[in-house]
């Protein structure tokens, strides 16, 4: 796995996934409590400015109906000039909107259809500079034409509400940054394990049962599935050596009678003449015998590839390739069978070399017996690395599409294969050391012939 | 040579013991793997065949211990398992050969007979010329010469003579040769090691007088000077 494959398969891990659905609802949560404080906020902040202004304009009226306009003003000039009251606007202006009193510099623009209230913009003087400050005002006429403005600077609470609106969004993105890490370093973890499991399990699947899942102290649910799994190994452990013990109970229950029967055969045929009728009828038992174990052998070596229970190491296939080649060359050149191989260098493959061979042997015995004199035989073995491909071909008389399948099953000889010696067994145990080793076996088609395929 | 037998099954140990004894070997037998080990301790025998599945004590146990006292005899394990792994088992323990059971007697006296020699042939095995009447084969310069004249032979060719002739003087059975040779163990269905051989004879034997490779019916080849 690549740098960038380990990364888009964190993204494919469920804490991930869960990580990515969690923020989304917590920025949707966020998104809807920022708008809440807002709210709040700008009840609470507006409602008590506006309440300060409302009772300013209470004030300022009833002032209006007491005061002379000289007077009043007078009390507007005072008002604006009073530091104590922080932020509070004023501004009286003629009938042609000209200042007449206050601290604002100019009536300011208003919509004719804002209602009392409305905002509008003021340059505060701020040290050196000067600034923008919003304010939030109500207007009212007066006596003669006059107009009243009556405001407060609202500045400060949007700062406050801005700054507020920062500090959230930038708390809600950190989480949300937080959260997506902490699912990528979780993914990541899980990832981690699972890749220890499905090493594991692979090695398990070649054969080593002896492996164990890594288990962490931990009692998480993957843990726990660990031992649970490998509670169920070790079963699966039991079973399989069972079973290799009743297979060697099998063997041995048959060998020894069939090893006595040999003995006795022998015995009795070394004190008889060469040729004599008893002679030839213990050599025809000692032939038998000997057929017997061959099937024998072959059923052993079936089962016991069938349990998975057989040793592997790595095998230099193409070394095995062409010294099966090799060995088979001139027993096929004495049926004037060319024997034509072509082998790619540096395939291996993880499996037992015995059984392979014996593989490879019967396909070739195979190809060798059922090709006519003068006929012609291909072994390929295509692609080095980490997929050969081993390829038997002949120009024999092949199986028919719909009997291939039955072939590979025990002890399946076709009719028209009756008149061939042999055990019925070779395809059998080509499949099941096929299977041993997770390779693919076909059955093809070579136009005329059998084309017979291993890909591991 | 004295060799000890320890096979629980009577049947197989008498035919075994009665034929070594013709084959002209003083034979002492053990029907359990206690006994076994006693006896191979406590006798100077030459060899030990050992059953693999003995009572009271197993066969490879047996062995075990018997190369862990420092016991070099040479011991040829019988089995009545499987193969493939029980073989490579069956050598790791200490065994130094190993046979499946059922076998011809032929097949058993051939690998005796070169278990029995593999310590003469110590020095044949260091040195690097081989050498049988005007045979003479070179493992360091890969050539053949018979009676001066030189020997074209395959890389195949050539190491199953290395083989033939390490085992000169004896009989050495197809299986032998198959897993001498080229490392196999299993029967062929077809006489692919019969057409090597023939190959061979063809080569080392077609142009001179008196044949060296040999036929032993009912047994395999044998490579020798006729007297």
């Amino acid at each position: 796995m690549g740098p960038d494959q380990r990364f888009l398969g964190v993204l494919d891990t469920s804490p991930f996934r869960i990580a990515i659905v969690y923020s989304i609802v917590f920025a949707i949560g966020a998104a809807a409590l920022i708008y809440a404080v807002d709210f709040a906020v700008s009840r609470v902040v507006d409602g008590s400015t506006d309440n300060l202004i409302e009772a300013e304009v209470q004030g300022l009226r009833e002032q209006m109906l007491v005061l002379s306009r000289s007077d009043f003003i007078e009390l507007i000039e005072q008002r604006s000039q009073d530091q104590d009251v922080r932020g509070a606007v004023y501004l009286m202006v003629d009938p042609q909107l000209r200042p007449v009193a206050g601290n604002v510099p100019a009536w300011p623009k208003v919509d004719a259809s804002a209602g009392k209230w409305f905002l509008f913009k003021v340059s505060v003087p701020f040290g050196d500079e000067t600034r923008e400050h919003e304010m939030r005002a109500q207007r009212f006429p007066l006596p003669g034409g006059y107009r009243m403005l009556v405001g407060h600077d609202v500045q400060e609470r949007q700062n406050v509400k801005s700054l507020m609106m920062r500090g959230l969004i930038t708390a809600v993105v950190l989480t949300l940054l937080l959260g997506l890490g902490g699912g990528f370093w979780m993914g990541r973890r899980i990832l981690a394990q699972a890749g220890a499991i499905s090493a594991v399990a692979t090695q398990i699947m070649r054969g080593d049962l002896s492996q164990r899942l890594p288990v962490r102290k931990a009692d998480d649910e993957i843990n726990t599935l660990a031992r649970e799994i490998n509670t169920m190994l070790d079963k699966i452990e039991q079973l399989t050596l069972g079973m290799r013990t009743v297979l060697d109970s099998a063997a041995h229950d048959l060998r020894t009678p069939l090893n006595r029967l040999q003995a006795t055969a022998e015995g009795a045929m070394s004190s008889l003449k060469t040729g004599s009728p008893e002679r030839r009828v213990l050599e025809s038992v000692s032939t038998e015998v000997d057929q017997m174990r061959s099937t024998l052998d072959a059923l052993l070596r079936i089962a016991l590839a069938e349990t998975g229970t057989v040793a592997r190491e790595p095998v230099d296939l193409s070394a095995l390739v062409a010294s099966m080649v090799e060995l088979y060359a001139p027993v096929s050149e004495e049926r004037g069978i060319v024997l034509e191989s072509s082998v790619a260098l540096g395939a291996q493959v993880q499996g037992n070399r015995q059984l392979l061979a014996q593989a490879l042997a019967n396909l070739l015995d195979n190809a060798i017996k059922f090709t006519p004199d003068g006929g012609h035989i291909r072994v390929v073995l295509d692609g080095s690395g980490s997929a050969p491909e081993v390829i038997v071909e002949d120009n024999g008389p092949g199986i028919p599409a719909d009997k291939r399948e039955i072939v590979l099953g025990r002890r399946v000889r076709l009719d028209e294969a009756r008149k061939f010696p042999g055990s019925g067994l070779g395809l059998s145990l080509v499949a099941a050391v096929t299977k041993l080793h997770g390779a693919h076996l076909v059955l093809d088609d070579a136009g005329p012939g059998l084309r017979v395929s291993l890909k591991f | 040579m004295h060799i000890l037998i320890v096979e629980d099954d009577e049947v197989a140990r008498d035919y075994l013991a009665k034929a070594l004894r013709e084959a002209g070997h003083t034979v002492d037998v053990a029907g359990n793997g206690m006994e076994g080990l006693h006896m191979a301790s406590s006798i100077a025998v030459d060899l030990a065949i050992v059953d693999r599945m003995l009572p009271k004590l197993d066969g490879l146990a047996l062995v075990q211990s018997l190369r862990a006292t420092g016991r070099k005899v040479p011991v040829l394990i019988l089995s009545a398992l499987g193969d493939v792994d029980d073989r490579i088992t069956g050598l790791r323990a200490g065994g130094d050969d190993y046979l499946t059971k059922p076998y011809h007697m032929a097949e058993l006296l051939a690998r005796i007979d070169a278990l029995a020699r593999r310590g003469d042939t110590g020095n044949a095995e260091a040195s690097t010329k081989l050498k049988l009447a005007d045979l003479e084969l070179d493992r360091m310069t890969r050539r053949v010469m018979r009676n001066g004249k030189k020997i074209e032979l395959t890389a195949r060719e050539f190491q199953l003579l290395e083989f033939m002739m390490r085992h000169s003087g004896q009989v050495v059975t197809r299986t032998m040769l198959l897993e001498g040779v080229w490392d196999y163990h299993f029967d062929p269905q077809t006489n692919v090691i019969d057409v090597h051989i023939s190959r061979l004879r063809q080569a080392i034997d077609k142009d001179f007088d008196k044949p060296l490779l040999h036929t032993v019916r009912g047994a395999g080849y044998s490579l020798r000077e006729d007297e």
